[in-house]
């Protein structure tokens, strides 16, 4: 079992409202898996990916990452698990904008403080594999949203990680863009990847080996995707 | 229009109150430090200006040349030349002779001390004195008395004193006086403004005096009125040919300068206009301000002025940015290019207006701490003010809003909008930003740099060895008797004063255009060497009162019969010896100190032979070179001194005390005279006043710049992190911890600094090293105050940044990612 999730819940306080994001989440995926997480907006799905990306942190519960109880790591520990073990794509692509979509891959290298020459072998690897080599110079303002999304990948893959994190990485493309990148997807789970990406496709859903239903903050179905 | 503007203006303050309040408050400190250091500088720039037709008035300096010294300007000159002069240059329309003079009153028992002199008749009448009361006639009877208006109230209590009599204490002669007229001086900043007192020259004194009627000597200053400016250089190019017909005579005679007096001695016209920055460089007058310190002031309150600006301009750029969004909806809808340019300078426009109404409030407080700081009589001209804060305002507001006006109104509306987040406002625009807080910190820090030298300066004048021990020593004032029997009396009595263990009677580096001064000439195994020595005198005590230091041979011995100075009056071909100062040495061509012992130097028919060396002692002002020196002995009074000073060397008892006591001794013998004893530090204060003063100036710019620097990075920096929350937000999800994230920001803000400190130093180093090359004694200019500002600016810099880095830093990713 890769990952381990029990009674995850998350609470967002503001001044007045108190709004449950996630209820009582339990949820276990193997390594390897290509998960696939649906249901309607504001049902907690981005909530769960971020939880599953230590970028968040759960009110209550506990989340097992192989070895590690990762609700008991401090920030230093969680900074380094995500590091060696995560990728993420967003909807919104989050590149930085002074930074080269070259740069901007390489990022998800500079922390781990791998030798340069390294570095750079890899950050042409991946921008191969996603098809933007040759807008290694540009800037992500001067890309089409199909491109930074690619370049996106790029970045989430680059590190070889344990476990991609995608957030309706297909939500602002067309088609045949999307099409691509849900190519790219299932190409890097066959190399051994376990994917968990939120999509509000169907189609997109059913690439993916499992599929799990969210609602109001709850997951309602789980299901296994003949292949 | 203007609704519009004022109604946007306030809508960004209460949006950004944080960049509209730095951006205020900066400018106010900008604008309020520039109102009150250029008052101070206008102040300086028309001392003496208020007089009547001042470009025509001049006072003649003497230069004197002599051997062995160097050339030295002096303000005094002999009223012996004074009728020659209106003689041979009858563009001379009118003169004034002025002896300044402390002179006493007595108040309810006690002696009060006026400033003032014996003074030309004319004197109210060529500089355009305002009288209260009387004519300007009113000294032309030798009775007649004029106080200024402070004076008459502090001998009345009222400045309705006109026929009044005053009995005047001149150094224990009395005289009485009929008020006949009451100043208030001439218009602005003079130097008559403190004159207090003014008495007719009297006919006995100009009989008595030497001064009156020798060239070598002089009393006092004497002041020109031409007939028109120009005729300045015309007389001024027969000055010397003056001196050459009118003061040479025989070798020995006493009124005349010799055969050839033009080669060590010469008249100038000093201009009125502007003297204090004259005065900074002739000697014993403790009035002078250098120029370019005066201009190094104003340029503080010029650059203090641009930093505000370039604060103004950084944050308004920074703020436009936020409202790329507003701007470019606003282009959609239709607004043109040219309006939006209107919409942002106006704002700016009446921000800075806020700015500039705030800094006269901060003006009105500086000025009386800057008149006190510096102990001018400044007060704030709102005519002044007026003039220039319009100027000003416009200045700073156009800056302000134009380039900000100018990248926003020319943004691209698609792109803007297109754009997932805010834009940077673009590469160029980052650049400029970078510039200008560069910029700012190279002021800042060389202005600090400044500071700190300034200050290590006067503080290593006032700590630097003068040559004898200062501490349990009190000098007293001259004393005017010139009775062996008074002179005895006082020495006695100030002996018996308990605690006092030594009492010494010296001349103490009495004005070098005193018949104390004479060229001795050693004849060297090179050739003979000439050098002009100025005589002090002293009595057995002297070494144990100011324990000088000797560096080569002994001190003089009472019991020798020798070391005595002999009275050249009965024995004229007496030896004697004699101690020189160590400049006295060097100029006399002896390397080492103890090549001078047992030497033999003549003046005329006097032979001397050194016997000891001692250190340099200083009693004037340190800009001042040592002036070469030659000590005599005088022991147990056997020839009577000529004003001696004395001294005393005290223990057990506190300063003050100390001086009450000696006080009350004095006015015991001598109960007529005005006499008081000061600490050597308390006498040489006036010297070091004024860099004191203008150090303190240049710390109150300092500190300013260092704050409205520290403003604009504040500002930028928080502007900043609100535009990289969601870098940051990325750069942790990828792995990076906080301290990575901290490390990351705080180069960034500091970057400006650092590079702002490499331009600095040498810009500093520059200018401190010219400044101090005015001094005598100086400082080794050491790292210490570069460090020093530029560890401070970069201290300064990271706890203004610090809060916001950290903040930044150690959001939550997630929700750093959901932020735009
Ligand atoms: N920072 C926050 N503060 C308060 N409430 C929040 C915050 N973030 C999310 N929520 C709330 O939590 C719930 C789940 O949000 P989440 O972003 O996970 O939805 P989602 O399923 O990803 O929706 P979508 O498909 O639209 O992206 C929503 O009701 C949302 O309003
Ligand atoms: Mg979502």
């Amino acid at each position: 079992m890769l990952i381990e999730l029990s009674h995850i819940q998350r609470l967002y306080c503001s001044d007045e409202v108190e709004t449950t994001a996630l209820h009582d989440i339990d949820l276990q995926i193997e390594a390897s898996e290509f998960v696939a997480i649906m249901g309607p907006s504001g049902c907690g799905k981005s909530t769960l990916l971020n939880i599953l990306g230590t970028i968040d942190r759960p009110t209550a519960g506990s989340y097992r990452f192989g070895e590690h109880e990762l609700t008991a790591l401090n920030e230093a520990a969680l900074a380094k698990f995500r590091r060696e073990n995560l990728g993420y794509v967003f909807q919104s692509f989050n590149l930085i904008d002074e930074l080269t979509i070259e740069e901007n891959i390489d990022l998800a290298l500079v922390y781990r403080n791998m030798p340069k020459g390294e570095r750079r072998t890899r950050v042409a690897h991946a921008m191969d594999r996603v098809g933007i080599a040759h807008r290694a110079r540009h800037y992500p303002s001067q890309l089409s949203g199909g491109q930074q999304q690619r370049a996106a990948i790029a970045r989430a893959i680059v590190g070889e990680p344990r476990l991609i994190l995608a957030d309706e990485p297909t939500g602002n493309l067309d088609t045949e863009n999307g099409a691509q990148v849900m190519d790219i997807l299932q190409r890097l789970n066959d190399e051994g990847a376990t994917i968990i990406m939120v999509t509000h496709s169907p189609s997109h859903a059913d690439l993916a080996r499992r599929r799990i239903d969210m609602l109001d903050g709850q997951v309602v179905i789980s299901v296994r995707n003949a292949i | 229009m203007l609704m519009t503007t004022l109604r946007s203006v306030i809508r960004q303050t209460q949006r950004h109150p944080l960049y509209v309040g730095l951006n205020v408050f900066g400018l106010a400190l900008g604008i309020g430090l520039f109102l009150a250091l250029t008052l101070l500088v206008r102040f300086e720039y028309s001392y003496n200006s208020g007089f009547r037709d001042v470009d025509r008035l001049f006072r003649l300096d003497t230069i004197a040349s002599n051997p062995g010294t160097e050339t030295r300007e002096y303000a005094g000159t002999t009223f012996y030349a004074l009728p020659f002069l209106k003689e041979d240059f009858p563009n001379i329309e009118n003169s004034v002779r002025i002896q300044e003079q402390s002179l006493q009153v007595r108040l309810n028992g006690t002696l009060a001390s006026f400033r003032g002199g014996f003074v030309d008749p004319s004197i109210l009448e060529v500089f355009g004195l305002r009288l209260l009361h009387g004519l300007p006639d009113a000294l032309s009877r030798p009775d007649g008395l004029v106080l200024s208006e402070n004076a008459a109230r502090r001998i009345f209590g009222t400045s309705d004193v006109m026929g009044r009599t005053v009995t005047v204490n001149n150094d224990g002669q009395m005289s009485r006086h009929i008020v006949t007229a009451v100043t208030n001086g001439g218009i602005g900043p003079n130097f008559l403004s403190d004159f207090e007192m003014m008495i007719p020259i009297p006919i006995e004194r100009e009989k008595s005096n030497n001064c009156y009627s020798r060239w070598s000597s002089d009393c006092g200053n004497i002041y020109l009125k031409l007939k028109q400016a120009q005729d300045q250089a015309s007389i001024q190019s027969h000055l010397r040919d003056f001196v050459m017909r009118r003061a040479s005579g025989p070798d020995d005679s006493d009124i005349g300068l010799g055969l050839h007096p033009e080669k060590m001695y010469a008249l100038t016209l000093a201009p009125l206009r502007n003297g204090r920055f004259y005065d900074a460089h002739v000697v014993a007058s403790d009035d002078g301000v250098e120029r370019n310190v005066i201009d190094g002031i104003g340029l503080v309150g010029l650059l203090a002025l641009v930093l505000a600006c370039a604060n103004s301009i950084n944050l308004a750029t920074a703020r436009s940015v936020l409202r790329a969004r507003e701007v470019a909806i606003r282009k959609t809808l239709g607004a043109t290019r040219k309006a939006l340019l209107v919409q942002f300078i106006g704002e700016a426009l009446v921000l800075t207006l806020v700015a500039g109404l705030l800094g006269i409030a901060l003006c009105e407080l500086l000025v009386p701490g800057i008149a006190s700081l510096t102990g001018e009589n400044i007060t704030i001209s709102y005519i002044f003010v007026l003039a220039v804060l319009p100027v000003v305002i416009l200045g700073c507001g156009l800056a302000s809003g134009f380039y900000p006006a100018l990248v926003l109104s020319g943004y691209h509306p698609a792109r803007v909008l297109a754009a997932a987040r805010m834009p940077s406002g673009g590469r160029m625009v980052g650049r400029l930003r970078d510039g200008l807080v560069i910029g700012q910190f190279v002021i800042a820090i060389t202005i600090v740099i400044g500071m700190l030298v300034i200050h290590q300066q006067t503080e290593f004048l006032k700590r630097a060895d003068q040559g004898f021990v200062r501490s349990g020593l009190l000098i007293g004032s001259a004393i005017p008797s010139e009775d062996i029997a008074t002179q005895q009396r006082l020495h006695d009595r100030l002996a018996s004063v308990p605690g006092v263990s030594a009492v010494t009677y010296g001349m103490l580096a009495p004005s070098p255009e005193d018949k104390n001064q004479m060229t001795f000439t050693y004849d060297s195994p090179a050739g003979p060497i000439r050098v002009n020595l100025l005589q002090d005198r002293c009595d057995e005590n002297y070494l144990d009162v100011y324990h000088p230091r000797i560096l080569a041979g002994r001190w003089f011995d009472a019991s020798r019969g020798q070391d005595t100075h002999p009275d050249y009056r009965k024995t004229p071909n007496a030896m004697s010896n004699v101690i020189l100062n160590e400049t006295g040495a060097q100029r006399l061509g002896f390397t080492k100190p103890t090549d001078a012992i047992g030497k033999v130097i003549k003046s005329g028919s006097h032979v001397s032979t050194i016997i000891g060396v001692m250190a340099d002692m200083r009693f004037e002002s340190p800009r001042q070179s040592i002036y070469p020196g030659l000590m005599t002995f005088n022991p147990h009074f056997s020839t009577v001194f000529q004003q001696p000073i004395p001294a005393v060397r005290f223990s057990g008892v506190p300063v003050l005390e100390m001086e009450r006591r000696l006080g009350l001794a004095w006015s015991s013998v001598l109960p007529d005279v005005e006499g008081h004893f000061q600490t050597a530090d308390a006498r040489l204060e006036k010297f070091y006043r004024g860099d004191e003063q203008r150090g303190r100036i240049f710390t109150l710019g300092a500190l300013a710049a260092v704050m409205i620097a520290a403003l604009g990075l504040y500002g930028l920096s928080a502007f900043a992190a609100a535009r990289r929350v969601h870098e940051m937000g990325i750069r942790k999800t990828l792995g990076a911890t906080s301290l990575q994230v901290i490390m990351l920001l705080l180069r960034g803000f500091l970057r400006p600094v650092i590079i702002a400190s490499l331009i600095a130093c040498p810009i500093g180093w520059a200018i401190t090293r010219n400044w101090l090359s005015e001094f005598d004694e100086r400082i080794l200019l050491g790292p210490m105050p570069f460090i020093i500002a530029v560890g401070g600016a970069l201290a300064i810099a990271g706890l203004t940044v610090i809060g916001q880095t950290i903040r930044l830093a150690r959001a939550e990713p997630a929700r750093a990612l959901r932020s735009e």
